[in-house]
């Protein structure tokens, strides 16, 4: 029974998931100002609801008011909320723009492309040399989920994580491309206030800033089949410190990796060579 | 006199119904078949929309409380059941991932398409139009009989994943493509039967339409039909306009997954189904909000004119603002056409246009907070009687003040961001389709049921449905907003493997239990219906002392509903006029009489207003 009632006792607004990001907090203000709204929307008509039952509960004797009511209200009570709910649509406007507008995503200090698949994430950063390879959509496949086009030299050092795990700096710009491979799903950041839906066919922006290190949660938030709900990742928030720490050990990986794949081409074209030549 | 009653017959001459029926002869007994079965009166017919939209609403209750039980004990064998289901649903009882899937699509599809939809429209809009209208029956009454017998097969279809592998469908009741579209043959069984249905609900539309502008009695002008009838009118133009839209999403989708054709399939998909693509995803959802936003009015708008109804006659009172409540039917029906958008602000759709649906959307709330406040306008001075339909209807009023409250939070496209696809949004819709539009429908059946069927509802059980309804409604449905603010997504068959929603675990444990009593206390409805069929006490002619015309009919009205010429003398709600001798003055009595013995009311005082 622990826990069962925490629903009816608790404020509602003390269920958000700790807020780490930037803009997180203009849009849970947005929702706590639409909350209170609501609260006195919802006291006001509650109030005059129970009222009215009360006090005009049917009476022997008693006749009601013949009244089929007035201009002057009805015009009142179309006004007052057209007023009210229009200005919550406007005050919307600024966070919406912000956070979502693809031509006011700003200038990247870090950015990652993020691609989802049945039933899991992938994410790219763009290696040692720090460019991202080209995308090419019909190089597409299991093996190469991103489309990394083969033709194109910046790509061959690309660092692929394929156990969903994202790692970035806090107190930076983030710009997340964000795609999918197979059907929709949706990239939801729950302690970064982030949702966007994954497109198959399209790499769409997202971005965001991160004001507090430590280990957060990737959630899958569009029904993507059987194993949907399985689609946890993760995402680690360092300091700028750390986080160089962190990629600097990833592109040496890679940089070693690459020099052993060319050692590997090398014997392998000479016993080819050799061979051909007998 | 003489005039109105030439009037009256002129009505007659035209119409090939009338005193013949109560005589009985020339008239031939229509056989068991005929009479029961494939029956076209409209009584009938909407009698047959209501089993059979019962049946499967526990149908649908028994999948969501499957679902439920997941949710609050993951990995826990199904008590009693568990092991009687096969075994491509359940290993050892417990739930397998596959099966949660399509038990959460089959819940939302048969929900909407096999229950509300059904009771809301095909019931309500069968039974109350031609009575309140006081004709006979429907103008197409064949076309009627169609709509009716398309739904069985189109139901069987619907679930016949049933018979494969495979299984029902799993993509949602939303059905979004490309993941619809890869999904086996349970899904194509979907699309057809949802076509179907789609198509029952057209033939039921054009009817309700034309029967409404050519079919009213005289004296039976517009602006004097009853609320209910005005919803229905106005739902029907909404079904005609809206469903041809996704009868063609439903085929372009049928086309890309049997015949693999690529409408919403981009190119080079890595899946194993391989499709030509070229097409666009997105599209499907812009398709299917264009018919499924305007759908959810289908389902709340019928409601709406049903608790007007009842409101006016238990509080013995006027509708409050009349005109206004048929305006604000409009507006939201012409708005619910441009508002579509509001599902996908997270699409990946251009987020300039989530500004539009945003600032569309929010209007929107306007004309139901207008209803709102008509219906508290009606209740106010009243003198309002307590039975099973007006306690279903003020509960109407109650949870749509919910229900509409967090639309607005979700029509804000920012703050929808987060809250987007979580049981936050599990909850409105719960608070505007049970609470709103099945309370609505509850008051309905308590209110026309005696009409319906020659019997009096036990109000005891009635009432007992009531509360255990209306408390664990909103023990069932309330926290789920909590699970949303939390963070907590919908469709998920196992939550708990998220580090952020493990506290959720007790929270959801409770809302199990309060489902499941709130489908317990739906058996005492059943209960009564039956119980009273059989035994239940004679209904009067007019058991509620209400004005409008079925009323006015025999109980239950025989084939050809009314036994004499009736005409329409004043608007439907004109309860407790001061100085009549009754409170309410039938819309079908030319002369009210007064309180003065042999006087009478003197209406053309109160027509100012
Ligand atoms: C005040 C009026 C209303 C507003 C502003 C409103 C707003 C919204 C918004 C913005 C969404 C999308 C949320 C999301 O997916 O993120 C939504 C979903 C929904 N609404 Fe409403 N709504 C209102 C009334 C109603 C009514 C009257 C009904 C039904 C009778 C209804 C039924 C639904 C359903 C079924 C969904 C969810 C569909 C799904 O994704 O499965 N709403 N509403
Ligand atoms: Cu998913
Ligand atoms: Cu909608």
């Amino acid at each position: 029974m622990k826990g069962w009632f925490e629903w009816a006792y608790r404020d509602m607004l003390s269920f958000f998931p700790e807020n780490v990001s930037t803009f997180g907090a203009q849009l849970d203000g947005l929702f706590t100002f639409v909350y209170w709204i609501s609260v006195l929307i919802f006291i006001l008509t509650y109030f005059l609801l129970i009222a009215f039952i009360i006090k005009y509960r049917a009476r022997p004797n008693k006749k009601s008011y013949h009244f089929h009511g007035s201009n002057i209200v009805e015009f009142t009570w179309t006004i007052l909320p057209t007023f009210l709910f229009v200005g919550i649509g406007l005050f919307s406007e600024d966070a919406w723009t912000k956070t979502k507008y693809q031509m006011k995503v700003p200038k990247p200090d870090v950015e990652v492309d993020v691609i989802a698949y049945q039933f899991g994430w992938q994410i790219r950063y763009p290696g040692p040399d720090g460019i991202f390879g080209k995308k090419d959509r019909f190089q597409m496949s299991k093996m190469n989920l991103f489309g990394i086009d083969s033709n194109d030299v910046n790509g061959k050092d690309d660092i692929i994580i394929e156990n969903a795990q994202l790692h970035l700096p806090i107190n930076k710009n983030i710009v997340v491309n964000l795609s999918t491979a197979d059907v929709l799903h949706s990239f939801f950041l729950p302690n970064f206030r982030v949702k966007q839906d994954a497109l198959p066919g399209k790499w769409i922006k997202v971005w965001f800033n991160g004001t507090k290190a430590g280990k957060y949660e990737i959630a899958c938030a569009e029904l993507c089949g059987s194993n949907h709900y399985a689609m946890r990742g993760e995402i680690f928030m360092y300091g700028q410190q750390d986080y160089d720490k962190w990629l600097d050990g990833k592109n040496k990986k890679m940089i070693e990796l690459q020099q052993k794949q060319k050692a590997a081409e090398l014997t392998l074209s000479d016993s080819t060579t050799t061979s051909q030549g007998s | 006199m003489s005039a109105s009653s030439a009037v009256a017959h002129n009505h007659h001459d035209a119409d090939s119904h009338g005193h013949e029926h109560h005589h009985g002869h020339d008239h031939h007994e229509l056989s068991f078949i005929q009479k029961y079965i494939f029956s076209t009166d409209h009584k009938v017919i909407a009698r047959q929309f209501m089993f059979s939209a019962l049946f499967f609403l526990f149908i649908g209750g028994f999948f969501a409380l499957l679902i439920r039980w997941q949710l609050a004990y993951p990995g826990k064998a199904i008590p009693i059941i568990g092991n009687l289901l096969p075994s491509t649903w359940v290993t050892d009882g417990i739930i397998q991932a596959s099966f949660y899937t399509q038990l959460l699509t089959m819940h939302g599809s048969v929900m909407i398409f096999l229950v509300i939809i059904p009771l809301a429209v095909g019931m309500f809009g069968n039974f109350c139009i031609p009575l309140m209208l006081g004709t006979d029956d429907m103008a197409l009454p064949k076309l009627n009989m169609f709509s009716f017998w398309l739904m069985p097969p189109a139901a069987m279809i619907t679930m016949g994943g049933f018979w494969f592998p495979d299984g029902m469908a799993a993509a949602g009741w939303t059905s979004y493509p490309p993941l619809a579209v890869i999904n086996g043959p349970g899904q194509t069984c979907w699309l057809i039967g949802v076509f179907l249905i789609g198509f029952s609900s057209i033939m039921g539309g054009v009817n309700y339409i034309t029967t409404i502008l050519n079919k009213r009695t005289p004296g039976m002008t517009l602006f004097r039909m009853p609320l209910t009838v005005w919803a229905l009118f106005i739902t029907a133009m909404l079904i005609v306009l809206g469903t041809p839209v996704l009868a063609a999403a439903l085929s372009m989708q049928f086309f890309d997954q049997f015949l693999g054709s690529s409408f919403f399939i981009p190119d080079n998909l890595v899946t194993t189904k391989k499709f030509v693509g070229g097409g666009q995803a997105v599209l499907f959802q812009h398709l299917f909000w264009f018919y499924s936003h305007p759908a959810v009015y289908i389902m709340i708008l019928t409601p709406m004119g049903i608790v007007s109804d009842v409101l006016a006659t238990f509080a013995r009172k006027p509708l409050y603002g009349y005109k206004a409540m048929i305006f604000a039917l409009m507006a939201i029906a012409f708005l619910g056409f441009i508002v579509w958008g509001h599902h996908m602000f997270q699409s990946g759709m251009n987020p300039l246009l989530g500004t539009t649906f945003m600032l569309s959307t929010i209007v929107i709330a306007v004309p139901s907070a207008i209803k709102i406040f008509n219906w508290l306008g009606t209740i106010w001075r009243g003198n309002i009687h307590f039975t099973a339909a007006s306690m279903n209807a003020l509960a109407f009023i109650a949870t749509f003040i919910v229900g509409g409250l967090s639309g607005v939070f979700m029509a804000s496209a920012p703050i929808d961001i987060y809250i987007h696809d979580t049981y936050f949004i599990v909850a409105h819709i719960h608070y505007v389709l049970f609470g709103g539009a099945l309370f609505g429908i509850f008051a309905g059946i308590y209110y026309w049921f005696p009409k319906m069927f020659g019997k009096m509802l036990n109000e005891n059980l009635g009432r007992k449905h009531f509360y255990w309804s209306f408390i664990f409604f909103n023990l069932t449905f309330f926290p789920m907003h909590i699970l949303g603010v939390g963070g907590h997504m919908r469709r998920i068959y196992d939550p708990y493997i998220y580090d952020f929603l493990k506290p959720f675990q007790p929270m959801n444990e409770f809302i199990t239990i309060a489902a499941g009593l709130l489908g317990f206390s739906q058996l005492i409805l059943v209960v009564n219906i039956l119980w009273t069929i059989k035994f239940g006490k004679k209904a009067p002619d007019n058991p509620w002392n209400a004005n409008t015309l079925e009323w006015s009919a025999p109980t239950p009205p025989p084939h050809g509903n009314f036994t004499e010429d009736i005409r329409v003398y004043r608007g439907p709600y004109e309860y407790s006029m001061p100085g009549a001798k009754e409170d309410y003055a039938p819309q079908t009595k030319q002369d009210i009489p007064s309180e003065v013995e042999g006087e009478i009311v003197d209406e053309s005082m109160f027509k100012a207003h």
